[in-house]
């Protein structure tokens, strides 16, 4: 979307939620200053930064089931083995999505003989390397994409989410 | 490194009293019902249920299904005339029996593509552009309508109607509905008469299914609830997970999985019943095969895997074998059809093993699709097959008899005008033709030979499609149109300050000479339109009234929310506009009657369209009677399914399906032709190994007008793909995302690869229309002699590698798309 409508959106949003973008309501949730530091999402929303698992956790090709960025929004932490785009850790290989399809909202499955997102509802599937890409499907949005980073001790956190997760106005539940 | 495209994180909702209105989706056949709700920027509903107009409690995760979600490409910001801004959110219609809530990637992206100066679309057509000194510019109406109303009466005048061509849109949906069909009818056949008349997308004025027609059945007869009770559904030449992704994905897999087995035991009560079955012939194994074969099972899934072009020898095999197994519908035969013996004589002789050979399909297979086709469930009780065919088979070698022999296997196992049954398309448009008659004969002359490339028009006129890339053949046609138009190019650099009929005359004297006069009328600058004079702009979609029918013949409004771009008017009244014109010119020359056949052209609405337009479908599958915009908007998404029988209570019945009380056909007898010259020539040169096929897939839609202004869309495909075999790939040293060019005497293409097995070897596909790389560059000039119809679906072609792209292969999937 472009700058001017962003612009727009920042007004009505900020009329709307009730200074939901003013440093008041950040500060209530996670760390907001290395949120903001980090992220490169364009938001007004204010995403915790939430820890998912360490890098000694994960192993290539098998997904991690956890949530963000509450406990509805069910998300899969993977480690592909390869560089995938938004890819953070040592390999930058280490994604996570939504586990919500954006079609109808059904659960996916990560499948490693494909190395895609399954939906078990109207078929569409997604690539985790490549942003979430839709690969086919009838979904209107690519998977939304967690923000990632990776601290000195190997723990890897969710910052924000870039796309509008499945079954929600907005991303943070008011 | 992301390009990745994602959407907002958090969408606006309606408020409570948002207007709403109901339409129906721009794009394919299906139809799927949409719900718009319009408010004004600045306000927004509160997440509450009792909060916003969606009555949904947006501070709670919903569940899946809930029909409730935008998502952010159904949402816009639209610019009035009057300047004021308003949101639009576009969602699919939970009421709709259609689609119930669903939408496919297509339609449920119809928010993105609203008309914004601040958006992808900015670049629509606002106003009028003429050419001038090398430059397209903006203009009046005015002068760009007198400019053309004196080039076309003056052409007219000298060399008479066939001096005027045409490419138009001719079906339903954006673009298209029976209000825009009926006045460009009335414009080119009443008014100027031309036969050098051609439907967007090939290259006559023709139907595609004449054969059917012949046969007495019409293009559309059963309903999207037949598909719910088939024990089979026969699929040729359809990807439709695909391509009429919400009939597959709401009413087919239901079928398959059992769904809709107890619709069945109440509906049929008296038989046997079963979860359906499936077979497809396609000459890939599509994402459709992978779905069906999950969701069925692979033993009630048959995919015949059918060597391009030989479709008839695979449907008089399947004919012979029920023949002679006894499965026919005797008395359907005997009371319903004519001329049996003809196709006796000719379809049923097809020779087995020659079927084998030719179609590269086993007998064994043979044998289960005629038993799943038409081996009676009991003694005494048929089995119910609906036949659903589309561009594979319409645009295979050859047409007409393609048809034919897809129908006459309908009518000989009945499968007709009861539920569970039928024999037609699936539809890739949907359908809104009413026009007075076309003045050409049949078979129709072919307006790309002969008007353009033949030189033998003079003006031509082009709106809702693209042809430099969409018709067969582009490359030549591409040239030509080039070559031609820049002869009156050159004409006009030298008429700076001109009065308009100087303009004229000065363009009459080039075109005379070979010039071509184009109009482009359309809603983007198309590809086309840089050849073209003027450049007209049309409204579209959600921007006026329109009234289209489904694949199941199911006729609803799609109601105007928002305004068009600048001074874009739609195109009925653009065709309003010249023929008024074109009558006052002939008034004052006192030339009476060429001024008459240009009046009538004084509608003040879009309903006063739709009901002038009325007279041209009496009789017709899309006959709607006396139907009003009143009574549709009661019926909202559901309308109501052609013909109307009757006006009751003050709203229309109905006709679920065709034939189930009358109706008597005819065989129109069949036999596989063999390969035309022009195919012959490829396949004997050892520089063109591969069959090229080509089709639709699943995010696009068409030329991807549209598409290439959503950013999910264009995307995913930033260049037109080849899909490669990998040991085919592996011979060309060719890897994912390498650009390759394809090439054979008819032209050239680049296109991105893609390694899949989804072909056998030595056979590739290609997207079939994409605006960085059109595929019928190689189609060859071939077209049915019976109905000027191409065989688009199969050239040949020679491949080399060209080199990497990087910036895109990073940034592509390549994960196959047949898998579940």
């Amino acid at each position: 979307m472009s700058d001017l409508s962003r612009r727009n959106f920042f007004k009505l949003g900020a009329g709307i939620v009730g200074g939901a973008c003013a440093a008041s309501a950040l500060t209530q949730i996670g760390q907001p200053s290395e949120a903001e530091a980090r992220s490169t999402l364009a938001t007004i929303l204010p995403y915790p930064r939430t820890r998912l698992a360490s890098l000694k956790e994960l192993s290539v090709g098998k997904d991690l089931s956890r949530t963000y960025p509450d406990k509805f929004s069910p998300i899969s932490l993977l480690k592909l083995g390869q560089k995938a785009i938004n890819g953070v850790g040592p390999d930058q290989d280490i994604v996570a999505f939504s586990r919500y399809c954006t079609h109808m909202g059904g659960t996916l499955t990560y499948q490693s003989e494909t190395g895609a997102y399954h939906c078990p509802l109207h078929y569409a599937m997604f690539d985790p390397a490549k942003g979430g890409l839709i690969v086919i499907g009838q979904a209107t949005d690519n998977l939304p994409q967690l923000e990632l980073e990776v601290d000195a001790k190997g723990d890897i956190y969710a910052i924000g989410v870039k796309g509008l997760i499945y079954g929600r106005q907005a991303n943070i539940l008011t | 490194m992301s390009t990745t495209h994602h959407g907002e994180d958090r969408v606006p909702v309606p408020p409570s009293d948002a207007q709403q209105f109901t339409t129906v989706c721009s794009y394919c056949s299906v139809g799927c019902g949409y719900r718009v709700f319009k408010w004004p920027q600045g306000q927004e509903g509160g997440p509450r249920s009792h909060q916003n107009a969606l009555h949904t409690d947006f501070t709670k995760q919903q569940a899946e299904r809930s029909g409730k979600w935008i998502s952010p490409s159904m949402h816009s910001v639209v610019t009035e005339h009057d300047g004021r801004r308003y949101h639009v959110a576009v969602l699919p219609d939970s009421d709709c029996v259609v689609n119930n809530g669903n939408h496919s990637i297509r339609g449920g992206t119809h928010g993105s593509v609203l008309y914004g100066q601040d958006r992808p679309t900015a670049d629509r057509l606002s106003y009028p552009l003429i050419y001038r000194g090398g430059n397209q510019l903006p203009t009046t109406w005015e002068e760009a309508i007198e400019l053309g109303a004196h080039v076309i009466k003056t052409c007219l005048d000298t060399w008479g109607p066939d001096a005027i061509a045409m490419k138009f849109f001719d079906h339903g949906g954006g673009g298209g509905g029976f209000e825009n069909n009926w006045a460009v009818g009335k414009f080119f056949f009443s008014g100027i008469g031309t036969q050098m008349a051609s439907i967007h997308n090939r290259p006559a004025y023709n139907s595609e299914v004449f054969a059917s027609g012949d046969a007495g059945v019409a293009a559309l007869p059963s309903a999207y609830l037949d598909a719910e009770l088939a024990d089979t559904i026969f699929l040729i030449g359809a990807n439709s997970y695909e391509t009429q992704s919400i009939y597959f994905l709401e009413h087919m897999l239901p079928n398959l999985s059992g769904a809709t087995m107890a619709k069945k035991q109440r509906l049929l009560p008296g038989e046997p019943h079963h979860p359906g079955k499936m077979i497809i012939v396609d000459p890939r194994r599509t994402s459709t095969v992978a779905i069906a074969e999950s969701v069925a099972g692979k033993s009630n899934v048959l995919h015949l895997q059918i060597n391009n072009g030989t479709d008839i020898a695979l449907l008089n095999a399947l004919s012979r074998i029920v023949y002679e197994q006894g499965w026919h519908d005797q008395a359907f035969v005997t009371n319903r059809t004519d001329n049996f013996d003809a196709f006796k004589a000719m379809n049923l002789t097809q020779d087995l093993n020659d079927a084998v050979r030719i179609t590269g399909i086993a007998e064994a297979q043979l044998m289960q699709a005629a038993t799943w086709i038409a081996k009676p469930k009991t003694e005494t009780t048929r089995r119910r097959t609906i036949t659903l065919y589309e561009k594979g088979l319409i645009w295979g070698l050859k047409n007409y008899e393609n048809i034919a022999s897809a129908v006459d296997l309908g009518l000989l196992t009945g499968n007709l005008g009861k539920p569970g049954t039928g024999c037609g398309r699936l539809g890739g448009h949907q359908e809104g033709y009413s026009r007075p008659a076309y003045p050409g004969k049949r078979p129709p002359v072919n307006v790309d030979e002969v008007a353009i490339k033949g030189g033998g028009s003079k003006v031509f006129w082009v709106a809702g499609c693209n042809p430099v890339g969409g018709t067969l053949n582009a490359q030549q046609f591409r040239l030509s149109l080039a070559r031609r138009t820049t002869l009156v190019n050159q004409a006009l650099d030298q008429t700076a300050g001109a009065t308009t009929q100087e303009k004229a005359a000065a363009i009459l004297k080039t075109v005379e000479e070979g010039g071509l006069f184009l109009i482009v009328q359309d809603i983007y600058p198309i590809e086309t339109a840089k050849y073209a004079h003027l450049v007209l702009p049309a409204a579209q979609w959600g921007e006026m009234n329109l009234t289209s029918i489904n694949g199941e013949r199911r006729l609803r409004l799609y109601q105007k929310f928002m305004d068009a771009p600048g001074v874009a008017e739609p195109d009925w009244k653009i065709m309003a506009m010249m023929a008024k014109k074109i009558e006052s010119l002939y008034r004052a020359e006192g030339k009476i009657d060429m001024a008459s056949r240009f009046a009538g052209f004084d509608w003040k609405t879009d309903e006063e369209v739709f009901r002038a337009a009325s007279v041209g479908v009496k009789g017709a599958q899309e006959d709607y009677g006396e139907t009003t915009y009143a009574m549709l908007r009661t019926l909202g998404t559901n309308g109501v399914q052609t013909p109307v029988k009757e006006i009751a209570k003050g709203l229309p019945v109905g006709t679920t399906r065709l034939y189930e009380n009358d109706g008597k056909f005819k065989f129109i007898s069949a036999s596989w032709p063999g390969f035309p010259s022009q195919v012959q020539q490829l396949m004997n040169d050892p520089r063109y190994p591969f069959w090229v096929n080509n089709g639709r897939a699943n995010h696009g839609w068409q030329t991807l007008y549209d598409d290439a202004r959503k950013p999910l869309v264009i995307g995913r495909e930033p260049l037109p793909y080849v899909e490669i075999h990998p040991l085919d790939a592996n011979t060309l040293g060719i890897t994912n995302g390498d650009l390759i060019e394809l090439f054979n005497p008819y032209g050239t293409v680049t296109a991105m690869a893609v390694m899949t097995d989804a072909n056998r070897p030595g056979h590739v596909f290609m997207l079939f229309e994409h605006p960085r790389g059109w595929l019928n560059s190689l189609t060859t000039d071939y077209v049915d002699p019976a109905t000027t119809i191409p065989y688009y679906k199969g050239t040949k072609a020679g491949i080399r590698k060209v080199g990497e792209m990087p910036g895109i292969k990073e940034t592509v999937s390549f994960v196959p798309t047949n898998r579940v």
